[in-house]
C-alpha cells in the first residue's frame, strides 16, 4: 500500500483576497492585505488583516443554524478555486464516510458570544436571538465545513492556538495510516473578534504599525483573518505536493512566550526532517511562523539555526495576511506549497531594515528558483509547535 | 477493522466521582457523595492551585491518576486534551469584560482563555516535550478524544494520555450549556501486548448508534447532564461492571464499538 498522502487541492482566503490567482497576484505585485483597524467597535491603534466581504456571505439556508462570521468566513474560503467541485469528485470516488475533516482554529465563534454579552447588557440571559449552540463552540467551523461539503468520516477541530491547522496536517495522516479515512479535508478558520484584538493588545503584542516580520524596528504583530483549505489523498493525478513529514512537540516552558532557546521549535523542525528521512541540506525554502514581535522572530531564526548550519531562504506570511493565529498553519502550508509549484520563493514584506547577522537569511526579494523540498513552521500559545514538510510531487 | 488497546490507568475528577474508588463505589450502586473535596493536583504548588484557571484545576486531578495508575511519570505519554466548551469560566470572564471595559481584559486570563491552556499547563507542569494536543468535537468530544487516542496509539506505538473533560458553565453561558456539574475522565493507552494493563479494550470503527448497558442511575444522570461524561460507560467496561458492548457515537462521522477484550 503507498502510504504517501498529496495535497491534491487547495485554497486560501485572507487579507489579500479570495482564491490562490488572487494570492499569487498580491505576491508578484508586493502588496499587503493590512489595513488601519476598521474592524468595529475596536477602537485599538493597529493595523489588521480583515478579509473583505464576510458580512456579506450567505450561509446555505439549511445551515443557518451556523451563522457567525468565523463560519461566514469559512463559507467564503470554500468557495475559491473550485475547492467545492473538487470535494464532490472526490466523494464520489472514495465515499462521503471515508472522508475526515479536520480544521483548526483558536477563536472559533467567540465573536457571536462577545456580541451575546454587548446585547445583554446587565441582564443575566442571552436574548434568544443570541441562543446559537453551533456557534458557540471551538467545533463550530469543523462541523460546519462538514456538514456543508456533505463529509461523513471523522470530524474534529484541533484548537492549540498557532499551531492549530498545521497540526491538521498530521492528525489526518494519522487517521489515514489507521485506517479511519481515506482521504480527508483539512484547514484551518481564524476571523477576527475582540477577544484577540484586546487580548494581544493587553499583551503589549499588538503593532501600531503593519508588522514588519525579521525587521530590526519590528515591535509587533498584526492580527488577521483567514480561511483555508486542503484535501489530501493518496495517489492523486495531480497535486500540489507530497505532505513527506511533520514534527509535533512542546516547549514545557511557559503559555505565553516560547522558550527562549526555542527548543519545543528545535525538536518539531528535527521530527520533520526525520519522518520526512531527509538531512537538513534538502530543505530549499522556509516558511517561518514569522509573527513579527521582538522575541518570537529571533527565538525562531535561533532555532533554525540549530537545525540548518546554513539555513535556506525563508520568510514569513504575516506582512501579506497579518497573524491568522489557528488559521496561520494554513495559511503557511499554502504560502508554502505555491512556493514549491511556481519555483519562486516568497519575500518577507515591510522588512527595511534587515537584521544582519542572525536572520540573514530571510529574503527580502522573492527568488526564482526550483526547489524539491519546503519546511512551514507554526508554533503557538502553550508552547504548541507544529513543521510540516512538502516535498514536490 | 477492529484494534486491540490496552488501558494502563484511568483517574476521574467530578462531584461525586473523585478517584477510581469513587467510581467503583458508584458502579456498584451507590449514591454519589457530592460533598466530598475536589481532587486535587499534586504537579501543581498550592499557589500555583489557586491561581490556576479552572480548566487546568479540573483535568489536572483526572490526568495524575491515570498516569500515576499506569505507573508512567506524567511527561511520559503523549496526550490529548479533548473538550467541548473549554474553560466556560475564562469565556464568561473574557466576553463580560469586552462588553463593559476592554481595555481592562487581564493579560493573564487571555493567554489562559486559548482552549490548549490545559494541555500547555499540562506539558509546563509535566514536563512533557512531546506532543500535548487540544480537541474539541462539541457535544462529540468524548468519542472523538478516543478515536484520536486510539489512532496515536496505532500509528505512534506508545503509550498516549487521554483527558476528556467539560466544565460546569457560569452566568449566560448556562443557556448554552446547562451540565450541572463538573466532568472529566482520563485513561492511559497503549498499543496491546504493552503489560501491566488494567483491561484490554476491542475497539471498532461502526456505523451504530449510541448505545450502553445501563448503569446506575446516578451515573447515567450525569451521563445526560455532561456529555464528556459519555466516556462513563467505558470507564464501567474497563472496571468490568457491565458486559457486552458500548457504542460512543458522535453527530457525524464513525461512532466506536468498545468492548472489553478477553
Amino acid at each position: 500500500m503507498n502510504s504517501d498522502l498529496f495535497v491534491s487541492a487547495m485554497t486560501l482566503c485572507a487579507a489579500p483576497g479570495a482564491g490562490l490567482d488572487v494570492l499569487r497576484r498580491a505576491l508578484a505585485e508586493r502588496r499587503s492585505g493590512l489595513r488601519p483597524n476598521d474592524f468595529a467597535p475596536c477602537t485599538l491603534n493597529t493595523w489588521i488583516g480583515r478579509v473583505e466581504g464576510v458580512e456579506d456571505t450567505e450561509l446555505p439556508s439549511e445551515l443557518r443554524g451556523f451563522d457567525c462570521r468565523n463560519n461566514r468566513l469559512a463559507e467564503l474560503g470554500l468557495r475559491g478555486d473550485d475547492f467545492i467541485e473538487r470535494v464532490e469528485i472526490l466523494k464520489s470516488r472514495l465515499g462521503a464516510e471515508r472522508i475526515a475533516c479536520v480544521t483548526g482554529t483558536s477563536t472559533a465563534g467567540i465573536g457571536s458570544t462577545e456580541a451575546a454579552y454587548r446585547a445583554m447588557g446587565q441582564g443575566e440571559h442571552f436574548d434568544p436571538s443570541f441562543l446559537l449552540p453551533r456557534v458557540h463552540t471551538p467545533h463550530t467551523s469543523s462541523a460546519y465545513v462538514a456538514q456543508r461539503l456533505g463529509l461523513n468520516g471523522p470530524v474534529m477541530t484541533i484548537s492549540t492556538a498557532c499551531s492549530s491547522s498545521a497540526k491538521v496536517f498530521a492528525a489526518a495522516a494519522r487517521l489515514i495510516e489507521a485506517g479511519l479515512a481515506d482521504a480527508a479535508v483539512v484547514g484551518g478558520v481564524d476571523s477576527l473578534c475582540q477577544s484577540v484584538l484586546y487580548g494581544f493588545h493587553s499583551l503589549e503584542l499588538v503593532s501600531e504599525h503593519p508588522c514588519r516580520p525579521f525587521d530590526r524596528d519590528r515591535d509587533g504583530l498584526s492580527l488577521g483573518e483567514a480561511a483555508g483549505f486542503a484535501i489530501l489523498e493518496r495517489q492523486p493525478e495531480q497535486a500540489f505536493g507530497r505532505l513527506a513529514g511533520w514534527g509535533e512537540s512542546s516547549d514545557a516552558h511557559h503559555m505565553a512566550s516560547p522558550h527562549p532557546e526555542g527548543t519545543g521549535a528545535v525538536a518539531a523542525m528535527r521530527e520533520a526532517l526525520d519522518r520526512a528521512g531527509l538531512d537538513p541540506e534538502a530543505i530549499g525554502y522556509i516558511n517561518c511562523h514569522g509573527t513579527a514581535t521582538p522575541m518570537n522572530d529571533q527565538v525562531e531564526a535561533r532555532a533554525i539555526r540549530q537545525v540548518f548550519e546554513t539555513p535556506p531562504p525563508a520568510a514569513s506570511t504575516k506582512g501579506w495576511t497579518g497573524h491568522t493565529l489557528g488559521a496561520a498553519g494554513i495559511v503557511e502550508a499554502v504560502f508554502s506549497l505555491l512556493a514549491l509549484n511556481d519555483a519562486r520563493l516568497p519575500a518577507g514584506l515591510n522588512i527595511e531594515q534587515p537584521e544582519d547577522a542572525w536572520a540573514d537569511f530571510i529574503l527580502t526579494e522573492a527568488r526564482d528558483v526550483r526547489v524539491d523540498h519546503v519546511l512551514s513552521n507554526s508554533f503557538g500559545f502553550g508552547g504548541s509547535n507544529c513543521s510540516l514538510i512538502f516535498a514536490r510531487s | 477493522m477492529s484494534h486491540r488497546i490496552d488501558i494502563l490507568g484511568l483517574g476521574l475528577a467530578a462531584p461525586g466521582l473523585r478517584d477510581r474508588a469513587s467510581l467503583q463505589a458508584a458502579l456498584a450502586g451507590r449514591p454519589l457523595e457530592t460533598n466530598d473535596k475536589p481532587s486535587t493536583s499534586s504537579l501543581l504548588s498550592p499557589r500555583e492551585r489557586r491561581r490556576a484557571p479552572a480548566a487546568v484545576k479540573l483535568s489536572f486531578p483526572a490526568a495524575e491518576q491515570a498516569c500515576a495508575m499506569a505507573g508512567l511519570e506524567p511527561g511520559e505519554p503523549l496526550a490529548i486534551f479533548s473538550s467541548g466548551m473549554g474553560d466556560l469560566d475564562i469565556t464568561d470572564y473574557m466576553c463580560r469584560t469586552l462588553a463593559e471595559a476592554p481595555e481592562l481584559l487581564s493579560p493573564t486570563r487571555f493567554h489562559n482563555s486559548v482552549h490548549n491552556a490545559a494541555s500547555g499547563y499540562w506539558s509546563i507542569g509535566a514536563g512533557a516535550t512531546g506532543d500535548v494536543t487540544a480537541l474539541s468535537a462539541w457535544r462529540d468530544s468524548a468519542a472523538l478524544g478516543l478515536l484520536e487516542g486510539m489512532t496515536r496509539c496505532l500509528t505512534d506505538a506508545r503509550p498516549v494520555l487521554v483527558v476528556v473533560y467539560d466544565d460546569r458553565a457560569v452566568g449566560p453561558m448556562r443557556d448554552l450549556w446547562p451540565s450541572e456539574h463538573a466532568f472529566c475522565a482520563a485513561l492511559v493507552l497503549a498499543p496491546a501486548g504493552h503489560g501491566g494493563a488494567i483491561a484490554t479494550l476491542q475497539i471498532d470503527a461502526c456505523r451504530e448508534a449510541a448505545r450502553h448497558p445501563a448503569l446506575p442511575e446516578a451515573l447515567e444522570a450525569r451521563i445526560e447532564d455532561n456529555p464528556a461524561a459519555r466516556l462513563l460507560p467505558v470507564l464501567a467496561l474497563i472496571e468490568g461492571a457491565i458486559d457486552g458492548e458500548v457504542v460512543l457515537a458522535a453527530e457525524r462521522g464513525p461512532s466506536l464499538r468498545v468492548r472489553r477484550s478477553a
